[in-house]
């Protein structure tokens, strides 16, 4: 049964496929929802724990009228590397392979309290080295490290 | 390429991370210039102005940067009261920075209690800043200082064993002098620790990514052992305010304590350091003994910070 079944194909937006299975809920949180809310023609659509020939079984997301900015997409597919993205143009289809960023800017927030980045005073942007050989992505200012895993549960807006 | 490594030269002082061999070791042999010949450093600095804004308590760290820089003959704009810069009032680091180099001052050296204030300030600046603590981050002129005392005391780093005992994951001399001592050849650590203070997880990152032999000793019933396999012992003050649980504390600050039936597991040429100040960690009947390096070390933070003022804006 594949997911085209379930859902119908989208004529613009975006299909975020191959998520690991159950894991649809932590790749919503990475996707600037602050972005989407803005736009009232926008529908999420998440499928879970479909057949996939691939993986047995994965976890479909479907942004209708809405396409994800390749940062996000860059940082969906550090944390889950079989991610793929297709960006639909009028049921056209373009498959986007994102590439490991290096630098995380703006998205994630460092899970040190005392970190200069989390001040409210002073106009920090949160910035995180991607350690790509040790899956971990690290503070620029204060060193502390957070694993590719725990991302989802630092996604800031 | 090398002359870069070695050069400081207008260079931030924020992290030991950030340190190579050859650059530790021009500030080894500026130190022993300013030890050997201090009259050849005064007035070196004539003309330049350093700010120290410290916003959290210090004691030797601020008096060796007052005191280097005056004899060198720069002029100090000490921004010690937090008052003073209307940081307490609400005011941003950023708008402190910004004041404070809008006096022409050619260095700040900062002490800030958040993690990452140095690497924001060294951003926000043009001027030359120099670390002198980011809250329990780090605190990379004192690694400079301790690696100093070793390299004094025992003539070389390389080979060393050394043990880090006491609060190691709040400590922010500890990660610093940790990244320093990653410099030198086939140096063998020991954290020696509760699980709850054991070193952080990206000071142990740093150290397999180096390739550095390390190991975390967590009972206590081990550690006359491994003092007895010691050159040098780093030991932290044990935080009470960080603990949990303070029958916790209770039950530990004796096991982490140096005292002299601890030290007769060790080999007599053993160092023990500290960073000062102390609590109950380290007994003062320590003091007398050959042991006891801490305050020969304290001394060091004059020369050290001379030279880092010479690399960094005379030179």
């Amino acid at each position: 049964m594949e997911e085209g079944l379930l859902v119908r194909k989208i004529d613009w937006g975006t299909v975020i496929d191959h998520i690991p299975a159950w894991r649809a809920d932590r790749v919503l949180r990475l996707i600037d929802a602050e972005q989407l809310a803005k736009d009232p023609e926008v529908s999420v659509i998440v499928l879970k724990n479909v057949p996939s020939r691939k993986y047995g079984r994965k976890d479909v997301i479907k942004l209708y009228h809405h396409h994800m900015s390749r940062t996000d997409a860059a940082l969906v597919k550090l944390i889950y590397p079989t991610v793929t993205v297709n960006y639909i143009r009028d049921w056209k289809v373009e498959k986007y392979q994102p590439e490991l960023p290096d630098v995380i800017e703006g998205r994630v927030r460092c899970p040190e309290v005392t970190c200069i980045s989390n001040s409210k005073r002073d106009p920090v942007v949160r910035r995180f080295r991607v350690l790509k050989e040790d899956g971990y992505i690290q503070c620029y200012y204060c060193d502390a490290i957070v694993e590719f895993s725990s991302i989802p549960d630092l996604a800031v807006a | 390429m090398g002359e870069v490594l070695v050069s400081l030269k207008g260079a931030d002082v924020v992290s030991s991370k950030d340190f190579t061999r050859p650059m530790v070791e021009r500030v080894f042999e500026v130190a022993d210039e300013a030890l050997r010949s201090p009259e050849r450093f005064s007035g070196s600095l004539s003309g330049k102005r350093v700010a120290l804004l410290f916003v959290e308590p210090s004691t030797r760290t601020y008096s060796s940067f007052h005191v280097a820089a005056r004899k060198m003959g720069a002029d100090v704009l000490p921004l010690v009261d937090p008052e003073m810069t209307s940081l307490t009032k609400g005011e941003s680091l950023y708008d402190t920075l910004k004041m404070i180099e809008g006096y022409g001052v050619d260095c700040i050296v900062m002490r800030h209690p958040a993690r990452g204030a140095a690497r924001y300030a060294a951003d926000v600046v043009r001027v030359p800043v120099i670390n002198a603590g980011s809250g329990s981050q780090e605190h990379p002129t004192q690694s400079l200082l301790d690696a100093y005392t070793i390299r004094r005391k025992r003539g070389s780093i390389d080979g060393l064993r050394i043990g880090f005992l006491g609060d190691l994951r709040f400590s922010r001399t500890v990660p610093s002098l940790v990244y320093t001592l990653s410099l030198f050849k086939d140096v063998t650590m020991h954290f020696i620790a509760p699980p709850a203070l054991q070193v952080r997880p990206e000071v142990e990152l740093h150290l397999r990514k180096r390739g550095v032999s390390y190991d975390k000793v967590e009972k206590q019933s081990e550690i006359p052992r491994v003092v007895g396999e010691l050159d040098v012992l780093y030991v932290t003050r044990l935080q009470k305010e960080r603990f949990p649980d303070p029958s916790e504390y209770e039950r530990l600050k004796g096991s982490y304590r140096v005292d002299m039936e601890l030290l007769s597991n060790a080999r007599p040429t053993l160092g023990v350091m500290h960073p000062l100040p102390r609590v109950d960690e380290l007994d003062p009947e320590v003091d007398g003994t050959p042991h006891a390096w801490y305050f020969e070390q304290a001394s060091y933070g004059l020369p050290v910070r001379m030279a880092l003022y010479h690399l960094i804006l005379g030179g």
